[in-house]
């Protein structure tokens, strides 16, 4: 085997990015990401004690991931907003999705701006039960505008969404993320590790190909020290409108399948419903069929809170 | 550094399949392009550069499978069919365990990629670029390393709902910026038909997709259902395009395949 082929190997498993070594081991001698391991790694950070104080006045952190885009994350995060905003607690919901925002657009508050006060920047409260929240969308100027960015400088921006953001006193912070196990998940898992977040639920679709991705969120989350606080199973299903039939969109039973695997708990299902595809925009799902299968799952997470 | 190694060498035309949005479908539309193109007769590869959530080789049954080495140290991708008209590279086919988290940040995904460009030996006419959702780390490197190389251009897909478009058009906003051209949108998951009752939903609204194209001025390459059958397919890793050849999403992409290869096809017929 080449000398090349051979580096790259050595680098997928023995990458000691999420470690204590970061940035010092024998593997990350002639790693591009040297550098900026060593500048994130091990040595405490000067800023820290400014982000406990803000997150410390945050009772609960709850993180929605998924290894696997499109399986309802960010529809998901919402209604859990929603319903415990519902319940009278105070929630914020901070979208660390840098490249495809969409909380913005689910929580109807596309066009407001983001202010800039002497405390810090000022979340945007969203109309759909006072729920304040943050994300990069709100801070765009056009909703068609690409954010092309690397890895340090979505770091950045995620720093300064925890750090300098006024969220004030919160019961529940909600924290929306995007696919995959990488810088946007690194970073935040490190910035609330000081104050200890509550745990993660994460989300996975039926299809097996999915709990393939998902499983390797939960590593993610077993290497980093996160609780899964659950699974949730979403497009599970679909009730056909016009005959009320429940029929398998996508095949698999991933949850479940993943839930006695990883010896967490499997939150529920949640079917397809027409309703709930225009959740947060409508609040139309709240009289559909999969309202209560959603309300049952966000009581089974706030046990565990 | 010496000589930059060329990139992408032995391929004929290399296609990208993008989209801001998650879980639209582009890696199960990759493959069916990909199937779609070997089914007329080419030769077709496809790399899969979604590093932290890299699904292809499932979808296409060589799970598991070894990478070999040539003697200069290029990777040989993992045939998918005996006469190796159907062939892909990974890095799920580096990973030890088939879950194990791949945890990196920026720029190590960027050596990697630009790794996966450079040292694999394809002999395809036809590449097709797999890509992670978004417009981040891995989309930069694949689009400043692949000026050199001939590139057809991008396929978007999308959902048909207005958030997934929202993000779709920032992919757009992309690929402008980035000087690559958009060959089309495809719109996936469009309606569900109902097994029992035939009634075809619309789950997720509908229509986005076009409506997006139309705004956009691009070529609107298709409407693709929902069919539990398709899904079925890749999650066993059989070759849909094949096994239900008279199915109507088949042909579908044959139709997408046509008016994808429209041009270079005529650009043949001159040359000959």
């Amino acid at each position: 085997m080449s000398a090349a082929a051979r580096d790259l190997e050595d680098m997928v498993e023995e990458c000691p990015a999420d470690s204590n070594e970061a940035g010092w081991a024998g593997v990350c001698q002639g790693c591009p990401g040297k550098e900026l391991c060593l500048s994130q790694g091990s040595q405490p950070d000067p800023e820290q004690q400014v982000i406990d104080t803000r997150l410390g006045a945050i009772r609960h952190k709850v993180l929605v991931l998924s290894g696997k885009g499109g399986v309802g994350k960010s529809t998901m995060a919402v209604l859990l907003a929603q319903i415990l905003a519902g319940e009278g607690q105070r929630v914020g919901l901070l979208d660390v999705d840098v490249c495809g925002p969409s909380i913005p657009h689910l929580l109807g508050v596309e066009d407001q701006p983001v202010l800039d006060s002497q405390w810090g920047w000022q979340p945007v409260v969203s109309p759909l039960g006072k729920i304040k929240t943050l994300s990069v969308g709100s801070l765009l100027s056009s909703q068609s505008q690409a954010v092309v960015w690397k890895g340090p400088r979505k770091t950045a921006l995620i720093r300064r969404m925890i750090k300098d953001t006024l969220w004030g006193r919160l019961d529940t912070l909600v924290v929306d993320t995007p696919p995959g196990t990488s810088d946007e998940h690194l970073t935040i898992v490190r910035l609330l590790a000081t104050t200890r977040p509550s745990g993660a639920v994460i989300l996975t679709s039926p299809q097996r190909l999915a709990a393939g991705v998902v499983s390797r969120e939960i590593r993610f989350c077993q290497k980093m020290n996160v609780p899964v606080l659950g699974i949730i199973e979403n497009m599970s299903g679909f009730c056909c409108p016009c005959c009320s039939e429940v029929s398998e969109v996508f095949p698999g039973g991933a949850g479940a399948h993943l839930a006695e695997k990883y010896r967490v708990p499997l939150l529920g299902a949640v079917p397809l419903d027409l309703g709930l595809a225009e959740a947060g925009v409508s609040c139309g799902w709240r009289d559909s069929p999969v309202a209560q299968a959603v309300r049952d799952m966000v009581a089974k997470i706030k046990e565990k809170l | 550094m010496g000589t930059p190694e060329p990139v992408l060498a032995g391929v004929g035309n290399t296609i990208l399949v993008l989209s801001g949005k998650g879980g639209v479908g582009k890696s199960t539309a990759a493959v069916q392009l990909a199937a779609t193109l070997r089914a007329k007769g080419h030769r077709v590869g496809v790399l899969d550069v979604d590093l932290c959530g890299p699904s292809i080789p499932r979808m296409l049954g060589v799970e598991g499978r070894d990478v070999l080495t040539t003697p200069e140290g290029k990777w040989v991708p993992v045939s998918v069919d005996e006469e190796e008209r159907l062939k892909v590279l990974s890095v799920a086919f580096f990973l030890d365990s088939k879950n194990d988290a791949v945890i990196w940040r920026g720029p190590k995904k960027n050596a990697m990629i630009k790794q996966l460009l450079t040292s694999v030996v394809w002999n395809v006419d036809y590449l097709i670029i797999d890509t992670p959702p978004g417009t981040s780390d891995e989309h930069i490197s694949v689009m400043e390393n692949i000026r050199q190389a001939p590139v057809l251009g991008a396929v978007l897909v999308t959902t048909p709902q207005m958030v997934a478009v929202d993000d779709v058009t920032r992919e757009l906003t992309f690929c402008r910026r980035t000087g690559i051209s958009i060959l089309g949108i495809i719109e996936n998951m469009s309606g569900f038909v109902c097994p029992t009752c035939s009634e075809c939903s619309n789950i997720l609204a509908s229509g986005g997709g076009e409506q997006l194209a139309e705004k956009a001025k691009v070529t609107f390459l298709g409407r693709i259902p929902i069919d539990p059958t398709l899904s079925r397919c890749t999650e066993e890793g059989l070759n849909y395009i094949d096994k239900f050849a008279n199915s109507p999403i088949c042909q579908i992409y044959h139709s997408i395949i046509t008016k994808l290869t429209r041009q270079t096809d005529e650009e043949m017929e001159v040359e000959k």
